[in-house]
C-alpha cells in the first residue's frame, strides 16, 4: 500500500526511538507493548469505573448489592423450594458465586470493549488489546469490593475456612484472570467482524453457569461415571470454584441432610495435590487460548479502524 | 472487494518542519495519516518514524464522552504514550490554553465541536510530541482559537517537534507549512515546497485562490 522511509535530516532526540509501523508484529512484541503501556491499562480501568457508576443514585453500593440479590434468589429458589441440603447455603453460595460473576461480567464487558471504545482505537495507536484487558481489570475491583461482604459475614458468624488451602486462593485466582482475559481478547476481537457474539455469548454463559458447581455441589456429577462427565470436568472454571470453596466454605459433608439417610458428600477428599492438579488444568486451557487469542487479535487489529 | 486506499506513496519529512498534505475527499489524506500513527497498518510496505507521534484526528486525541474534560486530558495523554507524571506537569498548560473555563469539569458529551476541538488540538500540542499529525482538527474552532494555534505550530517546530497538517484551508496550509504533498486517488500528484505545490493545486481543480471556500474552510 504504501512505501515511505524518513531519513532525517537532523539527529533524532532519543537515539533507538527509531519505530517501524509494518503489517504485523510478532506475539512477543505484542506483549512487550503492552507492558510498556501498563499505565494506560490502569487509568482505562479507572475510567471503566467512573463511567460505570457515574450517573447512577447508589453507585458502587450496587457492586455490593448485586451478589446479595442473588444470594436471596437462590436461597430461595433452593433451599426453600427445592431443599438442596447445603447447609449454610449463603456461605456456600457466595464462596462460589463471586468467582463465577468475576468471570461472567469480565468476559461479558471484554468481549464488548473494542467496539464499545471505537472512539479510541480509530484515533489513537496502542496495543488494543489492553481495552479487554481494562475490562476485567474493572471487574476484579469490583470483585474485591464484593469479597469484603463475604468476609463481613464469614467474621459475624465466626466461620471456620480452612486455612491450610487459602493459599490456593491467590493461584486460582491468577488462573481465573488467564481464561477470563484469554477468551475475553479472543471474542473481542471477533465481536468486531461479528456483533451477535455479544448476545450469543450472553445466552452462552447462562448455560455455562449451570454447568458449573456454583448452586449445586460438586460431588452432585462429581460421583458420576461416564463421557459426560468428564466433559464437564473440563470446564476451566470448575477447578478454580472448588479451590474456593474447598478453602473458604471448607466442609466437605452434609452430616445431616433434610430428609434424613446417610451423609452426603459435598466436595471431594481429594489431597491438596489433587486441587492442585486440576487448576493446572484451568492453566492450560488459559495458556492455550491466550496463544491463540493473541494471534487472532494480532491478525484481525489491523483492520479494527476501519470495520468499527 | 479490495480497494487500495494507498499505492506507492513514498516521501520524507524532515524533522523540525511543517508538511502539509492537501487533496479532495477521499483521496486518502486521512488514511495516510492513520497509516503514519500506526492506526491502520499498510498492508504493504512501511512506515518509518522517529520518536512519538501524536494523531489529532477528527477533533480528538480518543476522548470518552462520558467524561470530563479534566478526565479525557489525562486519558488523553495516556492513549498517546505519556506516563502519567508528565500529563500531569503539563496539565495547567492545556487547560489554559483551551481556555474552556469551567466546562473543563462537565463531561464531554455536552461539548460543541468547537470545544471539543480546542480541546484536542491542547491536548496535543502541549503534551511534548515528536510527530503531530493534525487532520482537519482546527477547522472547528473559531478564528479567534485559530490564530492562537497557528504561533503554537510554530513554536512547537522550533522545538524540533515535526507537524504534518491535512487541509483543505489551503491558504493555512501556504502560510505554515515548508513542503507539501499533493495526493489524489491514493496516489502521489505532486511532492514540493509548499507554495508550488498548492498552486499547482489550484490550477489544476480550477479553485478560485481568494475563494471564501478556500479559504475559511481551514
Amino acid at each position: 500500500m504504501t512505501h515511505m522511509s524518513a531519513p532525517p535530516s537532523r539527529v533524532p532526540r532519543a537515539p533507538g526511538e527509531a519505530h517501524v509501523v509494518r503489517p504485523s508484529m510478532s506475539a512477543r512484541e505484542r506483549l512487550a507493548r503492552i507492558i510498556q503501556r501498563r499505565e494506560l491499562l490502569v487509568g482505562m480501568v479507572r475510567n471503566e469505573l467512573k463511567i460505570k457508576y457515574k450517573n447512577s443514585v447508589l453507585g458502587f453500593a450496587w457492586s455490593l448489592l448485586n451478589p446479595l440479590l442473588y444470594l436471596v434468589v437462590f436461597y430461595v429458589a433452593f433451599t426453600i423450594i427445592l431443599g438442596s441440603g447445603i447447609p449454610a447455603f449463603p456461605i456456600w453460595l457466595l464462596s462460589g458465586l463471586l468467582v463465577w460473576n468475576l468471570f461472567s461480567t469480565g468476559l461479558g464487558a471484554a468481549t464488548g470493549s473494542v467496539v464499545a471504545n471505537s472512539g479510541l482505537v480509530k484515533k489513537v495507536s496502542f496495543p488494543r488489546e489492553i481495552l479487554p484487558l481494562a475490562s476485567v481489570g474493572s471487574m476484579l475491583v469490583h470483585f474485591f469490593l464484593q469479597s469484603l461482604v463475604l468476609f463481613v459475614v464469614l467474621a459475624a458468624v465466626r466461620w471456620h475456612v480452612a486455612w491450610a488451602y487459602i493459599p490456593l486462593i491467590p493461584l486460582a485466582l491468577i488462573a481465573l484472570l488467564l481464561v477470563t482475559s484469554a477468551l475475553g481478547i479472543l471474542l473481542s476481537a471477533i465481536n468486531v467482524y461479528l456483533r451477535d457474539t455479544s448476545h450469543f455469548l450472553e445466552l452462552a454463559l447462562l448455560a455455562w453457569f449451570w454447568v458449573t458447581p456454583v448452586v449445586y455441589y460438586f460431588q452432585l456429577v462429581g460421583h458420576r461415571h461416564g463421557w459426560s462427565k468428564y466433559l464437564w470436568l473440563a470446564n476451566p472454571v470448575t477447578p478454580i470454584v472448588l479451590i474456593f470453596q474447598r478453602a473458604i466454605y471448607a466442609k466437605l459433608t452434609n452430616p445431616h441432610p433434610a430428609g434424613g439417610g446417610p451423609p452426603i458428600q459435598l466436595l471431594p477428599h481429594w489431597p491438596y495435590w489433587g486441587f492442585l492438579a486440576y487448576l493446572g488444568w484451568s492453566f492450560a486451557f488459559g495458556l492455550v487460548t491466550l496463544t491463540i487469542a493473541v494471534r487472532v487479535f494480532g491478525r484481525s487489529e489491523a483492520n479494527f479502524a476501519e470495520e468499527l | 472487494m479490495m480497494v487500495d486506499a494507498l499505492r506507492g506513496v513514498s516521501f520524507a519529512v524532515e524533522a523540525g518542519s511543517v508538511y502539509g498534505v492537501i487533496g479532495r475527499n477521499g483521496a486518502g489524506k486521512t488514511t495516510l495519516f492513520r497509516t503514519i500513527a500506526g492506526i491502520l497498518p499498510p498492508s504493504e510496505g512501511r512506515v518509518t518514524v522517529w520518536g512519538r507521534v501524536t494523531p489529532l484526528l477528527s477533533l480528538g486525541v480518543g476522548f470518552n464522552r462520558e467524561l470530563t474534560g479534566r478526565e479525557n486530558i489525562l486519558l488523553g495523554g495516556l492513549a498517546a504514550g505519556l506516563d502519567e507524571e508528565t500529563v500531569y506537569e503539563h496539565f495547567a498548560e492545556v487547560e489554559e490554553f483551551a481556555g474552556l473555563g469551567e466546562a473543563i469539569e462537565f463531561p464531554m458529551r455536552t461539548y460543541s465541536s468547537g470545544m471539543f476541538g480546542r480541546l484536542g488540538f491542547s491536548v496535543a500540542a502541549h503534551l511534548n510530541p515528536d510527530i503531530l499529525l493534525i487532520d482537519e482538527a482546527l477547522s472547528a474552532g473559531d478564528a479567534a482559537f485559530r490564530r492562537k494555534c497557528m504561533p503554537k505550530i510554530v513554536e512547537l517546530c522550533e522545538r524540533d517537534c515535526t507537524v504534518m497538517i491535512v487541509s483543505h484551508g489551503l491558504e493555512f496550509v501556504k502560510q505554515l507549512a515548508d513542503r507539501c504533498l499533493w495526493i489524489d486517488r491514493g496516489e502521489v500528484v505532486s511532492e514540493g515546497p509548499a507554495g508550488d505545490v498548492v498552486n499547482e493545486y489550484l490550477a489544476a481543480d480550477s479553485i478560485d485562490p481568494t475563494s471564501a471556500v478556500a479559504l475559511e474552510d481551514v
